[in-house]
Formats: structure tokens, C-alpha cells, sequence
């Protein structure tokens, strides 16, 4: 019983400034979350999800390494952060017209891993609260930049 | 055999076990009754039907008497919070892909 989320994106940007925005350190955080990234395969590095008090999240760091990287057309790292274990996270930049489609994927959700017996050891701070709060800073910062507007 | 369990069976619980999802897989293509759910393990009636107990405590398997043998159905909206758990992370994406696309429509227009 393994998941995975599926997307696909147009953008009217060529590839090589959608390539630029996954995989420049500062731009990457600009829409994901400070971070130690490097375009190389084999570096470790983290996202630092920040606390918010607002909605009583502790904050998270989401542990990766990144295990494809060819430039402009294709990013894979390994995320694992809560009750995801070496899921994978990766970008397929295709040509698309003058813009680019963005094949975007996070597989290997695995429900075993995640609602094993493990996953009720520390049941106070639970997978589904963790959730429940992450989805609250993600509603919060979405409705600042929607007002920023 | 399968391991005592020190919570009550939740659909979590329920779908940790790999014996257990085979038989919702086995139930999601048709109603069976407990033999033909145990031809398809290796493990005694008596485990199988163990397994089963955990599935209709945790409601995601209902069972229907018919004449001298029992069926098990499944009713796969018990599976909601399993969905539920992943929708989380979609719409996690969702908002961080349109976040990629303003940084990117605001960088070209600069």
C-alpha cells in the first residue's frame, strides 16, 4: 500500500529559470523553506519548516539528500520528516511550447511504515496532530501572500 | 500470530498488518467467506480469522450471515482517514507549487 501524489504544471517560463527557482538555495526557500541545498547528488541537506505559535507548531526539519540532479530537466531528493521515511520528491522539467511543464511527484508514501506500531509510540505528539498543525501554517502563510495582492 | 495489540484497533491499526490489506484487497473485488479468504494464506483458520476480528472491529469489514457461512464485506469509506492523511500533503504541494509559480511570474516580470 504505497501513494503518491502526482502533479503537472505549465509555466510560461523557459526551463532554465524554473531549473533556477528548484535549485538556487535562496529562491528554493523563496516557496518551500530555509534550506542547505546544493545541485549535487549525494548532498544531505535539510528544510527548516518554522515553529508558528499561532497555531501550537513546534516547527519541523525535513531531512533530504539529493539523488538526481540533471540540469534543466530533472531533480530528485529523498524527504523524510515525521512519519515519512525516505519518501521521494522529484521535478521533471519538460519543454512546453516557449514555457515548461513541470512533471511534479512525492512518492512512497507507505502506510505501513507510517501506521505501524511505531508510529503510536509518542502518541501525544502524533502524526495526525502534526499534520493537522502544518496544515494550519500552510493555510496562515497562504492567505498573507493571497492578501499581499 | 498476530501480535496483541495495546490499542483498540483503529483503521490504522488495521492496515499495519500485510495480511490485513491483502484481505481488503481480497474483499475489494468481491464479498468472500472466511475459507476462501484462508485459501489464500498460509497461516491456521484460527489466525485468519483473528486478522478478521481486528477488520470488523476497526469497521472497515462488515460480515453477513448467508444460510450456514459468513461473508466478509468491505466498506471502503472506513478509509477515509487514510485518505485524509494524504490529502494533507497535496495540499501542502498545491500551496507550495503556486508559491514556485508567483516567485517565478515575479522574477520575469523584474
Amino acid at each position: 500500500m504505497s501513494k503518491m501524489i502526482q502533479r503537472e504544471m505549465h509555466f510560461a517560463q523557459p526551463r532554465e529559470q524554473v531549473w533556477q527557482a528548484i535549485t538556487e538555495s535562496a529562491t528554493l526557500a523563496e516557496w518551500m523553506f530555509p534550506n542547505d541545498f546544493e545541485p549535487r547528488v549525494g548532498h544531505h541537506f535539510t528544510f527548516q519548516v518554522p515553529a508558528n505559535p499561532k497555531v501550537n507548531f513546534d516547527g519541523l526539519t525535513v531531512h533530504c539528500e539529493v539523488l538526481e540532479c540533471d540540469a534543466p530537466s530533472q531533480l530528485v531528493f529523498s524527504w523524510s520528516a515525521g512519519e515519512l521515511v525516505d519518501t521521494k520528491v522529484s521535478f521533471r522539467l519538460e519543454p512546453d511550447g516557449q514555457g515548461t511543464k513541470l512533471l511534479f511527484e512525492h512518492a512512497g508514501f507507505n502506510i505501513t511504515q507510517a501506521f505501524g506500531e511505531q508510529a503510536f509510540k509518542g502518541a501525544e505528539y502524533g502524526w495526525a496532530r502534526m499534520l493537522k498543525q502544518l496544515g494550519g501554517v500552510v493555510g496562515t502563510r497562504h492567505t498573507e501572500i493571497t492578501s499581499q495582492e | 500470530m498476530v501480535a496483541a495489540l495495546k490499542h483498540k484497533p483503529d483503521v490504522f491499526t488495521a492496515i499495519s498488518h500485510p495480511a490485513r490489506r491483502q484481505m481488503l484487497d481480497l474483499l475489494s473485488v468481491e464479498d468472500r467467506a472466511v475459507n476462501t479468504i484462508a485459501s489464500h494464506f498460509k497461516m491456521s483458520r484460527p489466525a485468519v480469522s483473528q486478522h478478521l476480528r481486528i477488520l470488523l472491529d476497526s469497521g472497515l469489514v462488515t460480515e453477513q450471515r448467508h444460510g450456514r457461512e459468513r461473508r466478509y464485506h468491505l466498506v471502503p469509506d472506513r478509509l477515509g482517514p487514510v485518505r485524509e492523511w494524504i490529502s494533507h500533503y497535496e495540499r501542502f504541494w498545491d500551496d507550495r507549487l503556486q508559491r514556485l509559480q508567483k516567485v517565478l511570474s515575479t522574477r520575469s516580470k523584474a
